[in-house]
């Protein structure tokens, strides 16, 4: 017995730093990695859900349930705790209070809204008004970049220049999604020097999110329709397929490919 | 063991410090070129002459490297080659309100070197600039120093003459560029737009050596007759400073739009003095590149939202700084203006209903299946009124007329010295609910905004800047519930509190009791 009774934190303490490691990591991982401030209902509900969690570890056994409780019990009963006890009971209502007074006079902040980036294609797309099987469309240049480099540079240049006449105000002229408009529009234009948008494509895929734009995303990738403009109105199919090139040796990615699957 | 590593450290990031200050050695103008063959060719051009694939599309336009024009230098008002750190730190952190990139995040050090190196070849500059800017005793900032600097500023319209009175470069004055494109005067209460920055001395340095290829020109030449001492330079660039207004800063956490409530009549002009007391929002207006016909370079860059409502109506207050006063048939602006000159506007998008689950109509005029309902502004010609009108629109296509007075629109707009602001006024409810939104406190509305600038290359009709939605909200009032609440929880919370405390006492006591008892 006298082994096993090692100095170490009490419990009540450790489940008080285990809510709130998870709670600052929230915060680390939404608003300072991912630098996107993460709303406060969300907040709550993953929060309501991890004391929930942690609760049902801590009380796991009667005898932890029991370690858990006599502290709380002892600030109560134990006489000695008395100067500690009026503190407590004067902060407890006081914070229960604000608690409520603050979640009363509403926070106003605007709706969640969270959608898919990248919904999966309807095997047959419309475009151009012809159909196109994105299973089988390939890039008609791709293969230059091994049988003729110099006529490849040569394309790439060319889908440079659609890029910076069409792109560049909101993918950014760094390819990098901060154009110069980019922060007026909702969502945000993607980012493709990112490794989680064009890197993770294949050339068809990108050809038709080209061609159809905001407009042309399926309904899973609503709630609303993004301000990526529908190319095929304003680009010739020859054209997207050399802005392709372009989005791809500019950031040095690789399309995927059906045989890497 | 320790006291040798800490050694080590120190050692160390003493001298990483002391690479980092001499990687400013000269740079290598093959790798230059390749980078900025990579890189820079698509708007500066092969040859460096700013006619690259997008030079067409931009305002300003790519910088000419061979014209030698550097407008953020800090070599003397009489030299035209610029120093190296200037062109570094330019291509290092770029030039706000232009489509010009900082590129450090994609871009060594050295790598930014040899660009350096390779732009300014452009222009034959081999040598160092002699001259250079003189800084004398900067002058501290003071109520007493903004006070003279504002002197200074308007003594014989020196500044006024470009920037205007209030310095939102309104003033009637039509200004070109060395490439003969369009300038605009800066907008110095916006200091986020500066290229270089509003430090005072920044902008001491901007006076005293100009901005080259613009007719922004220096105060330091002798030759000028409005010519400044040092001291008073110091003045302006503290008055500058004091220039900029902070409501205007958009904050992207900020979409939405909070309305209060009053009690009694909405103001129905924008100069009510109770619309001080509201909370303004700013966003920022894009240019609209998406549908035919598709629009490049736009003046307006933000609007400012406020609204409040009472039992009956809403009222918004729309904001806006625009150069330039357009009204059609007016000599003065018929003169300043881009032919043919357009009536300046503004407009409220608004879907038709409230959505459910955030599904909400395409920002461009809506769709198919979410129509939107639009109010326009329009600020009038000499022969005509402002006018305020509404459309019901499915798209960019597919637009019905509709009788804004029939829905009880009201707008009205007043323009002071470089800003416009337009009040428009609608009942909660209208008779029609099945086109015009019915407003319901409580409730995000999703709303976005469009503005025209009469003067800037005719802008009308889809060429015009425009925001993406945000949110305007009724803001309930919550009265007194909140408070009383609250007292009631802590209430309950510390009487609860008691009443365990005392019956364990008492349970202890009464334990005690009995043990004795048995005793
Ligand atoms: C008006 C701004 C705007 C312009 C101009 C624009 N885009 Fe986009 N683009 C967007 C937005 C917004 C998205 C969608 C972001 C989302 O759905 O989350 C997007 C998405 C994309 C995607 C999808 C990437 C992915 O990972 O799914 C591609 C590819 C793309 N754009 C390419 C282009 C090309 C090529 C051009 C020029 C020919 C262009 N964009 C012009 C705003 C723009
Ligand atoms: C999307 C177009 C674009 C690209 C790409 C671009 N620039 Fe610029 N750059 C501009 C514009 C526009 C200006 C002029 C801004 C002005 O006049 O206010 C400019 C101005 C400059 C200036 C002048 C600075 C001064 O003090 O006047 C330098 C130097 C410069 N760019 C270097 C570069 C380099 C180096 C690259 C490539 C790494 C590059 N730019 C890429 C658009 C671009
Ligand atoms: C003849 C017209 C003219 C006069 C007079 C003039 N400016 Fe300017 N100023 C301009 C123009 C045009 C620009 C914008 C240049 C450009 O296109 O980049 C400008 C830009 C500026 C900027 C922005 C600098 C930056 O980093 O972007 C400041 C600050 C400024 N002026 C201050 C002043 C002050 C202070 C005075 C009076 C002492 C003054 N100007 C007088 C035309 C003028």
């Amino acid at each position: 017995m006298i082994m096993i009774k090692k100095r170490r934190i009490p419990r009540l303490l450790q489940l008080v730093l285990v809510v709130l490691g998870i709670y600052f990591g929230f915060i680390l991982t939404f608003d300072v990695i991912l630098g996107q401030l993460i709303p406060k209902s969300l907040l709550t509900m993953y929060m309501f859900f991890v004391i929930s969690g942690v609760l049902m570890v801590f009380t796991f056994t009667e005898e932890s349930t029991q370690e858990l409780i006599d502290p709380i019990k002892a600030l109560v009963e134990d006489p000695s705790k008395k100067m500690l006890r009026n503190i407590v009971f004067v902060i407890v209502p006081l914070l229960a209070g604000l608690y409520t007074y603050s979640s009363l006079s509403l926070s106003f902040e605007a709706p969640v809204e969270l959608r898919t980036i990248h919904p999966a294609p309807p095997s047959k797309v419309k475009a151009y008004g012809k159909r196109f099987d994105l299973a089988t469309l390939e890039n008609p240049y791709r293969k230059y970049e091994k049988e003729d480099p110099d006529k490849f540079r040569e394309l790439v240049k060319e889908g440079g220049d659609v890029y910076i006449q069409g792109c560049q105000y909101c993918h950014g002229d760094k390819l990098d999604g901060k154009g110069p408009y980019a922060e007026g529009l909702n969502p945000t234009p993607l980012n493709f020097q990112d490794v989680g948008t064009i890197a993770q494509l294949q050339e068809s895929y990108v050809f038709w999110r080209i061609a159809t734009g905001g407009p042309g995303l399926p309904a899973e990738a609503a709630p609303w329709i993004s301000s990526m403009p529908v190319w095929q109105d304003f680009l010739s199919e020859d054209e997207i397929w050399k802005v392709i090139l372009f989005l791809y040796d500019y950031t040095g990615h690789q399309p995927r490919s059906w045989e890497h699957e | 063991m320790r006291q040798i590593n800490l050694f080590k450290l120190v050692l160390l990031v003493g001298l990483l410090l002391v690479a980092g200050t001499t990687v400013a050695k000269p740079g290598d103008l093959d790798r230059g070129k390749e980078i900025y063959d990579k890189r820079c060719t698509w708007c500066h051009g092969d040859e460096g002459d700013g006619l690259g694939a997008a030079e067409e599309y931009l305002n300003p336009p790519p910088r000419d490297f061979t014209s030698g024009n550097y407008k953020v230098k800090t070599s003397g008002f009489d030299e035209m080659v610029p120093n190296d750190d200037d062109v570094y730190r330019m291509i290092r952190d770029g030039m706000p309100g232009t489509s010009m990139p900082g590129w450090s995040s994609l871009l060594s050090k050295q790598d930014m070197w040899d660009l350096v190196a390779y732009v300014k070849m452009f222009a034959e500059f081999e040598e160092a600039p002699e001259q250079q800017v003189d800084y004398g005793t900067p002058v501290a900032t003071s109520a007493e120093s903004i006070a003279k600097g504002k002197e200074i500023f308007e003594d014989g319209d020196r500044c006024v003459e470009c920037h205007g009175k209030t310095g939102k470069g309104d003033a009637i004055k039509g200004l070109k560029g060395d490439a003969s494109e369009r300038t605009w005067p800066r907008n110095l209460t916006k200091p986020w737009t500066y290229l270089g920055s509003n430090t005072p001395k920044d902008i001491f340095t901007r006076i005293s050596a100009g901005i080259p290829g613009t007719e922004m020109p220096s105060f330091a030449d002798p030759k000028s007759k409005k010519v400044l001492s040092i001291e008073e330079r110091w003045h302006v660039a503290n008055y500058v400073v004091s220039l900029a207004k902070t409501e205007k800063v958009i904050n992207a956490e900020n979409t939405v739009i909070k309305a209060d409530m009053l009690e009694g009549d909405l103001p129905d002009s924008p100069d009510d003095e109770r619309w001080e007391q509201t909370i303004p929002t700013t966003f920022l207006l894009v240019p609209q590149i998406i549908g035919e016909e598709r629009f490049f370079k736009p003046s307006n860059d933000t609007i400012t939202v406020r609204a409040v409502y009472n039992d009956k109506a809403v009222a918004m207050l729309l904001e806006w700084d625009d150069r330039t006063k357009s009204i059609p048939g007016d000599e003065r602006a018929e003169k300043i203006a881009d032919k043919p000159i357009q009536e300046d506007g503004v407009a409220v998008q608004l879907p038709i209903e409230i959505p459910d689950k955030m599904v909400k109509p395409y920002f461009g005029m809506g769709d198919a299946t979410h129509p939107v309902n639009l109010w326009q502004w329009k600020s009038g010609t000499t022969d005509a009124a402002e006018t305020v009108a509404m459309f019901n629109s499915r798209g960019f296509k597919d637009v019905e007329a509709r009788d804004a007075a029939d829905a009880g629109l009201q707008a009205k707009g007043s323009y002071h010295e470089g800003t416009w602001r337009v009040v428009m006024v609608r009942p909660l409810t209208t008779a029609d609910a099945e086109n015009d939104l019915q407003f319901i406190e409580g409730r995000f509305i999703p709303v976005a905004f469009a503005a025209w600038d009469g003067s800037n290359l005719g802008e009308k009709g889809s060429r015009h800047t425009m925001t993406t939605w945000y949110w305007l909200l009724l803001k309930p009032s919550t009265g007194v519930m909140p408070i009383i609440m609250a007292l009631l929880i802590a209430g309950l919370f510390a009487g609860a509190l008691l009443w365990w405390a005392r019956n364990a006492a008492t349970g202890k006591a009464a334990g005690k009791d009995s043990k004795e008892g048995t005793v």
